[in-house]
């Protein structure tokens, strides 16, 4: 990744860069509205699982990209975890050459179909931008830009399939096949590694493709960029868990040299209250997975214990967020989110809050369930809850809910999707023996070139930070890549 | 050959001896060391509510140290109070499990406890991971000036606690209380099957030479009994529950004297820590020597012989002796 600050300012200096500068006043630019995303009909998108944003034409983004100034000193790129020349690729958009400004997200980002739509740009590279920063105005729309440039190079059918290096025949196994997994895997075979991807499910594409929901993230998306590395030579192997199929010692004795781990943090957390285990009573987790991944949101799939007239979420998430979406979509009467905090507090981005309240989404703020309830069958039909009020901050400056006494009631319901966060999955770290782990169960790494202890154990993603976006898990396989480059080229090939 | 057994709470104990809640009963090597010594019963350290929210503060400073874990939008931390809860209570769980593997004796499980609700459900948890018993540790601050009715409280949670579960359960109380007799009998009659008198707290004290507050000593000392021999003497018979003797119990005669009083069993961690938990055989053994010079057979032969059976009135009773003491004092 080149990005130093006289990288950026040659690339600014380019001629081409310069004059389109000159062509419209600063003045002009700052004054122009931010554009909006066309969206499906809430209610029409309520029932569907089409996309709910539907991309920008090609004069809106012409038009946004506009607005960008090119600043001499671009603040959006620090706030990219990979470090994109957003300046550049945006410039490109406005020069419409659009098959430019994907090449230029490629150089950092692998997968710009898949962030342009699911990243949390409004805490990224927005919350950098001089708009938001200087002018107090909103920033540039970066997430959209990078969504049209990504789309329109893959409708175009001209997707550019990088150059590899010659094959060195010297075996590295990738574990997880999320974006972590899938970055690495780009980078190392890039570089003429025999790349295998250990896939514990039978789909590929982790979390993008079991986790969020199609109607924010299509999986033919994804699956375009899988293709791509399986041109590009990437093996993958589905149903096999790494551990339990067949231990590290197996998988070194058929020849891996190195290995990086980045298997998620797929275990689902509950609050543990009374009658947590009733039927009916899912983790967002095995919720999404079952209806993503099963095909259980089909018509003629039988599983009515998917389909609920009431269900509630418990949490405020962008997972809580996702599976009462779903909900609705699947024909819920009423989809509640319940969550112990006001709106203000809700982890979720605040496009998703906003998307769900516009789709008919009940919010019930300041409430958590204490206790479930179940009919003769076991099947839950009612959860007690507990109105909450907020107290003093906590050590993260958050305020605490605190229940508010004898204030107690009942609410019907037929399902409940509890998503409280996750935990690491523990099978990696406690495969390895020796293996540093933190408190949180997470593999301890040095942050540099993401090695853990064992020197060719490597790992990135979910596993490592407990919990993070498909940009960071991204970076990760792409830092762990280079990581283990240096280490095979310093132990085995010297 | 010297019967030392007594019951508590209904359970059997093979002597007085109770290792009381404390550092020394919160892992299981200790645990089973106390055993090798002959304690008949073990308090496991308490769970406490204030210790999980502490974790949680630590847990998440250290997540702002580490630049590679992540908290923004996370729901994981969203909810970090609950995970904590969840794990800590978990780990609590897995410790009687193992305490009640790896030993024969009566496994008493301690919950700290300052609210009323939060608590219940888990002390159901607690019985089926198999403890014998269940010890409140009902800490209400002495110092919080609100008008909160503490004894209330006590009440409450005992009634719902011992509602949801089938073994014993027993409440240890502290010795500031405005009407001790009335609480303790209150207990007695909500469910509670013994109460254990008294809990230490912490005692601030001051450097005369740095002018700051110090914390006194973290364990008591051997005439810290005296205050807890009254109470015993004075309800042991006027209840129809157990009592346990704790604080500054450190020899033989102190057991003696609290057992003589009315006491069930004693409960013992300041001389665990200050002269070893081998000490147990020699208080065990020095017991014995007692009993055998004052020809008695049966620990249940000396139990409460010594109680204040007859008062009526603990009051007048003690303004009664409260006068007789000072009156020949010039
Ligand atoms: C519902 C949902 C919505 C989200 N929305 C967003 C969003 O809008 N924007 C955003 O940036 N982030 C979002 N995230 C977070 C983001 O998806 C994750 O941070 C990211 O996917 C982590 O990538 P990863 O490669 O570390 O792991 P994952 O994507 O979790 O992939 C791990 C893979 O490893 C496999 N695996 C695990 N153990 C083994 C084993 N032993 N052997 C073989 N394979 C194994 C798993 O099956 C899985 O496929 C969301 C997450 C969820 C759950
Ligand atoms: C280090 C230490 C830790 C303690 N922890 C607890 C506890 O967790 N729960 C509790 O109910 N009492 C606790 N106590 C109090 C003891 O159980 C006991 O009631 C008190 O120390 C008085 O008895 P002693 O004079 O034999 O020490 C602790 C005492 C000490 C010294």
């Amino acid at each position: 990744m080149t990005n130093n600050p006289e990288y950026f300012k040659a690339e600014r200096d380019q001629e081409w860069r310069v004059a389109l500068r000159s062509q419209i006043k600063n003045k002009e630019r700052t004054s122009r509205e931010r554009v909006k995303m066309p969206e499906q009909d809430p209610n029409i998108r309520n029932k569907n699982s089409l996309e709910v944003n539907l991309g920008l034409t090609e004069e809106q983004a012409v038009s946004e990209a506009q607005r960008c100034i090119d600043c001499p000193n671009p603040t959006c790129i620090t706030g990219c975890p990979v470090g994109i020349n957003i300046p550049k690729f945006i410039k490109y958009i406005e020069a419409r050459d659009f098959l430019s400004a994907a090449k230029t997200l490629k150089e950092t980002n692998s997968l710009p179909a898949v962030c342009g739509r699911v990243c949390p740009q409004e805490v990224q590279c927005e919350a950098q931008c001089f708009y938001t920063q200087k002018l107090k105005k909103p920033a540039v729309a970066i997430g959209h830009l990078e969504r049209f440039a990504a789309d329109f190079e893959r409708n175009s059918g001209k997707i550019s399939i990088p150059e590899i290096a010659e094959r060195n025949n010297i075996k590295v196994a990738v574990i997880g096949s999320g974006p972590g997994g899938l970055a690495a895997a780009g980078d190392l075979v890039k570089m003429g590694y025999s790349v295998t991807v250990f896939e514990a499910l039978h789909e590929i594409g982790g979390v993008l493709k079991y986790g969020i929901p199609e109607f924010r993230l299509p999986n033919d998306i994804v699956d375009v960029e899988i293709n791509n590395l399986r041109k590009m030579g990437v093996e993958f192997i589905t149903n096999f868990v790494v551990g339990k199929t067949s231990s590290f010692e197996d998988l070194k004795a058929k020849g891996y040299v190195a290995f990086f781990t980045a298997s998620g943090a797929g275990l689902p957390r509950f609050m543990n209250i009374p009658g947590e285990n009733y039927v009916g009573i899912f983790s967002s987790n095995e919720y999404l997975t079952r209806v993503n991944l099963m095909g259980a949101a089909k018509a003629d799939y039988d599983t009515p214990v998917l389909f609920g007239k009431n269900v509630a979420v418990i949490g405020g998430g962008n997972t809580a967020m996702d599976s009462v979406r779903t909900a609705k979509r699947l024909g819920a009467e009423r989809a509640m989110i319940v969550y112990r905090r006001s709106l203000d507090e809700m982890p979720a981005r605040i496009e998703e809050i906003h998307h769900a309240q516009e789709e008919g989404i009940e919010f019930m703020n300041l409430n958590s369930p204490v206790e479930y309830f179940a009919d003769e069958s076991g099947r839950v039909n009612r959860m007690r809850l507990q109105k909450m009020e907020l107290g003093e901050p906590d050590s993260s400056g958050r305020r605490r809910p605190v229940p508010l006494t004898s204030s107690e009631y009942d609410v019907d319901v037929d399902m409940v999707v509890v998503s409280v966060g996750v935990s690491p999955n523990p099978l990696i770290p406690s495969a390895v023996d020796g293996l540093n782990i933190t408190k949180w169960g997470t593999i301890h790494v040095n942050p540099d070139n993401m090695q853990s202890n064992i020197s060719d154990l490597f790992a990135g993603g979910d596993i490592v930070r407990g919990g993070a976006t498909v940009i960071l898990a991204m970076g990760d396989g792409r830092n762990a890549a280079a990581g283990i480059h240096a280490y095979i080229q310093q132990t085995l090939v010297n | 050959m010297i019967d030392l057994s007594t019951k508590y709470i209904g359970l059997h104990l093979k002597n007085p001896i109770i290792a009381a809640s404390s550092g020394l009963t919160a892992n299981i090597e200790n645990i089973k060391k106390l055993e090798s010594n002959g304690v008949a019963a073990i308090v496991l350290k308490s769970i406490f509510e204030e210790e999980i929210l502490q974790q949680e503060k630590d847990l998440k400073n250290e997540v702002q140290k580490d630049s590679l874990i992540y908290s923004e939008l996370s729901e994981t931390l969203d909810y970090i109070d609950i995970h904590i809860k969840e794990d800590t209570l978990n780990v609590y769980l897995e410790l009687i499990r193992k305490a009640k593997k790896e030993t024969l004796i009566p496994i008493i499980a301690s919950i700290n406890c300052v609210t009323n609700y939060e608590w219940t459900d888990f002390a159901k948890k607690i019985e089926s991971a198999g403890a014998d018993a269940l010890e409140l540790n009902i800490f209400l601050n002495p110092v919080d000036t609100s008008d909160k009715d503490f004894e209330k409280t006590y009440i409450e949670i005992t009634k719902n606690v011992t509602k949801k579960v089938s073994i014993p359960v027993s409440v240890k109380i502290s010795q500031y209380h405005t009407k001790p007799a009335h609480v303790i009998q209150k207990l007695s009659e909500t469910g509670a099957t013994g109460i254990v008198l008294f809990n230490r707290f912490y005692t601030p004290d001051i450097n005369l030479e740095k002018l700051e507050l110090t914390q006194a000593n973290h364990f008591s000392n051997e005439n810290e009994y005296l205050n807890v021999l009254r109470w015993i003497a004075l309800m042991s018979k006027k209840i129809n529950c157990d009592l346990a003797a704790s604080t500054g119990i450190h020899s033989a005669e102190t057991i003696i004297k609290q057992i003589l009083a009315g006491a069930s069993a004693v409960q013992i961690a300041s001389v665990l820590y200050s002269k070893g938990i081998d000490y147990v055989s020699v208080l065990l053994k020095e017991l014995e020597n007692w009993m055998e010079k004052h020809n008695y057979n049966y620990l249940n032969q000396i139990k409460g012989k010594l109680s204040q059976e007859k008062i009526q009135d603990p009051a007048a009773f003690e303004r009664m002796q409260f006068m007789r003491y000072f009156s020949g004092i010039e």
